[in-house]
């Protein structure tokens, strides 16, 4: 498809033209310091938060050089929601259609993950399907990582190639815009006087920039010295009754932050309210680190301990997804690394995994 | 399927059966037709309460009402049990696969339930009298507690004397007027009219019932493929998509709740 290209100073213009016909969410920038890793890299612990542009001004606003805090699932599934009222229903489901500028290719990459569980199968989720439908993905090539990015350690690319509408790339003072679909074209259409098409000069430097970027990447995944993404499903399954799981849960307080925070994770709990003559049901996120996750009505809890859960978690990740849809359901961005107040850390459970694995075998 | 899969079909309490003491079956006439196969489930909604999953226990050929057997067990079930006759309910399903009855064709079937474990059975059997001319041999063996626990009773009696029905009860204890079998259901497991080799086994009970049942048929020489499991796991959504039902690589909701024991007899922890 096109390719265009956007001077700086019109970004944010332009993303406050879109207001009209969408709720527009932007990153906002929450500065922190340049730390150096483990490693000897030097990271940035500056965070961005996906707002909504009404309430971002233009200093404030970023262009983020990362993904953002929150994971891109949440603009399509709400934390908690009332999804139907019976028996009598006047119930709308309709939401102002939303830009969502600033995703990052691991998030594109997890939106395979939740479209597989929520338009697939046995119905569609008509509200994820709306949101889908009329919602517009901005993506944003990396410049920069976090200390726990490792998008490329599982093929992932640090740019978008699929399943975005628009994409955005930096290069010298603007941006490569490429259109990946209708809509986005659309959207380039109906702004036709903030674009212009890209130079090959501009689209060589942008192409530069990626190759560059990964190199960077890579040269500090080198030194973490991951588990290969190809033994990932093994090591996982075959460390079922291993004890890592125990070593490594100890310090886990139930917190249900990593479900929460996931990119790919997409589980549900459905309640019940009443509200006068009105009954509801409630959508909510569920955590299957939460203590009764699986517990059933007569009691038995087939994941009782703290050791099963985590362990669930993992094999929901690289075994049920990996035999349902072929794809490992991690994306590598890192969020449950942050998050985790037990400092649980997904790339060491992976690598003690694999150390047991390959003393067993030998 | 509805439009929107997350709205229950007002279903009208038109009457509740005491079957024991902590057990009750409640016959629901849906406004519109909930027209199930044998061994699938419902969710059920209590208003303004919350949502359980059950497998109705009537006869799936009868298309106006349909039967849910509840044992009063946590939150939304004890509810249930205190709820009037003329209630509204919610229905939302059929969901999951139910019993290949294409598969027991013209074989033996063994049936083996425990406690309200009976109650998807009696769907089945339900289903199996309707053309018995399909079918040999309908060998049932159903355990319970103590006699009081027993589900069902006039349907037992009336089974125990059609003729290609064999049935056997036992109870972990009994009482002064038991004058049947005492033990766990797999001692009555032996000696059974079939024919090994042209025979499947059926089983829907509590866990650790169905894990020693289990055993006890591989020990008489049934294939892994030749025995049924209803598999019972937390569910919510019945989609396929809240992920609470999650057996290995199946969702217990849409891939099951009946499964061959060969498709899941890999999977670690399947009996907790
Ligand atoms: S994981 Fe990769 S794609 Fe995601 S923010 Fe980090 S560098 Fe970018
Ligand atoms: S984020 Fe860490 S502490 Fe919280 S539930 Fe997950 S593993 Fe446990
Ligand atoms: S009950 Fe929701 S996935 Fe099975």
């Amino acid at each position: 498809m096109d390719i265009f290209y956007l001077k700086e100073e019109n970004l944010f213009n332009f993303l406050k033209t879109l207001e009209s016909e969408y709720e527009v969410f932007v990153p906002q920038k929450s500065e922190g310091k340049l730390r150096l890793c483990p490693f000897g890299f030097e990271v940035s612990h500056t965070e961005y938060i996906l707002k909504e542009i009404s309430s971002v001004d233009k200093e404030n606003f970023s262009y983020n050089p990362y993904r953002t805090i929150e994971p891109l699932k949440s603009f399509f599934i709400s934390t908690r929601e009332p999804i139907t009222e019976y028996f009598e229903s006047a119930f709308e489901r309709e939401q102002k259609p939303r830009v969502i500028f600033g995703m990052k290719n691991c998030d594109l990459f997890s939106l395979k993950i939740q479209d597989f569980v929520f338009l697939e199968g046995v119905v569609k989720d008509p509200f994820y399907e709306r949101r889908r439908h009329q919602n517009i993905l901005i993506s944003s090539d990396c410049f920069l990582f976090k200390e726990v990015c490792f998008c490329t350690a599982l093929g992932i690319m640090p740019y978008a190639q699929e399943g975005f509408d628009l994409n955005f790339s930096e290069v010298t003072s603007g941006y490569i815009v490429e259109v990946g679909s209708e809509k986005g074209a659309k959207v380039i259409q109906n702004n036709y006087r903030y674009f212009n098409p890209a130079t090959p000069v501009q689209i060589a430097s942008c192409n530069k920039k990626r190759e560059k970027f990964v190199s960077n990447l890579n040269q500090h995944l080198i030194l973490h010295d991951l588990v290969p993404k190809e033994i990932i499903p093994q090591i996982v399954k075959e460390g079922f009754n291993s004890g890592v799981w125990q070593e490594l849960v100890l310090n886990c307080v139930e917190c249900g932050g990593c479900n929460f925070i996931c990119d790919t994770c997409h589980c549900f709990l459905l309640s019940d309210e009443r509200f006068g003559k009105i009954n509801e049901k409630i959508r909510s996120w569920d955590a299957c680190l939460y203590a009764n996750f699986a517990k059933v009505a007569g009691g038995a809890n087939p994941l009782r301990y703290r050791y099963q859960r985590l362990r669930n978690r993992y094999l929901k990740k690289f075994d049920f997804f990996v035999e349902n849809l072929g794809l490992l359901a991690c994306c590598g961005c890192g969020r449950c690394i942050e998050v985790c107040p037990a400092k649980i850390d997904i790339r060491e459970v992976l690598k003690k995994l694999a150390q047991q694995y390959k003393t067993q075998k030998i | 399927m509805r439009l929107d899969p997350y709205q229950p079909i007002p279903s009208r309490v038109i009457d509740i059966i005491e079957e024991t003491p902590t057990i009750k079956t409640f016959v629901l006439k849906p406004q519109e037709q909930v027209a199930f196969s044998t061994g699938q489930f419902v969710e059920l909604t209590l208003p303004g309460e919350g949502e359980a999953p059950f497998t109705p226990s009537s006869d799936p050929h009868i298309k106006e009402e349909l039967e849910v057997t509840i044992m009063k067990a946590g939150r939304v079930t004890s509810a249930l049990h205190s709820i009037p006759k003329d209630t509204t309910l919610g229905i939302r399903g059929p969901y999951g696969k139910g019993y290949p009855l294409e598969e027991f064709k013209n074989k033996d079937i063994l049936i083996v339930g425990g406690g309200v474990g009976l109650a998807p059975l009696r769907s089945l059997i339900y289903a199996l009298l309707a053309h018995p001319q399909d079918y040999k041999n309908i060998i049932i063996r159903y355990g319970a507690r103590t006699p009081q626990d027993l589900l069902y009773k006039k349907q037992l009696s009336e089974w125990a004397k059609i003729k290609n029905i064999n049935l056997m009860l036992t109870v972990d204890t009994a009482d002064s007027n038991w004058k049947g079998n005492v033990g766990v259901v797999t001692t009555i497991l032996k000696d059974l009219p079939l024919d090994l080799t042209n025979a499947v086994a059926v089983v829907c009970g509590p866990p650790i019932m169905m894990k020693f049942t289990t055993l006890k048929l591989l020990d008489l020489g049934f294939r892994p493929e030749s025995i049924y499991l209803s598999m019972e796991k937390n569910m919510s959504c019945g989609l396929g998509k809240c992920g609470h039902c999650r057996l290995g690589r199946f969702y217990v909701c849409k891939d099951g709740p009946v499964f061959k024991y060969e498709e899941i007899k890999e999977i670690e922890d399947i009996w907790e």
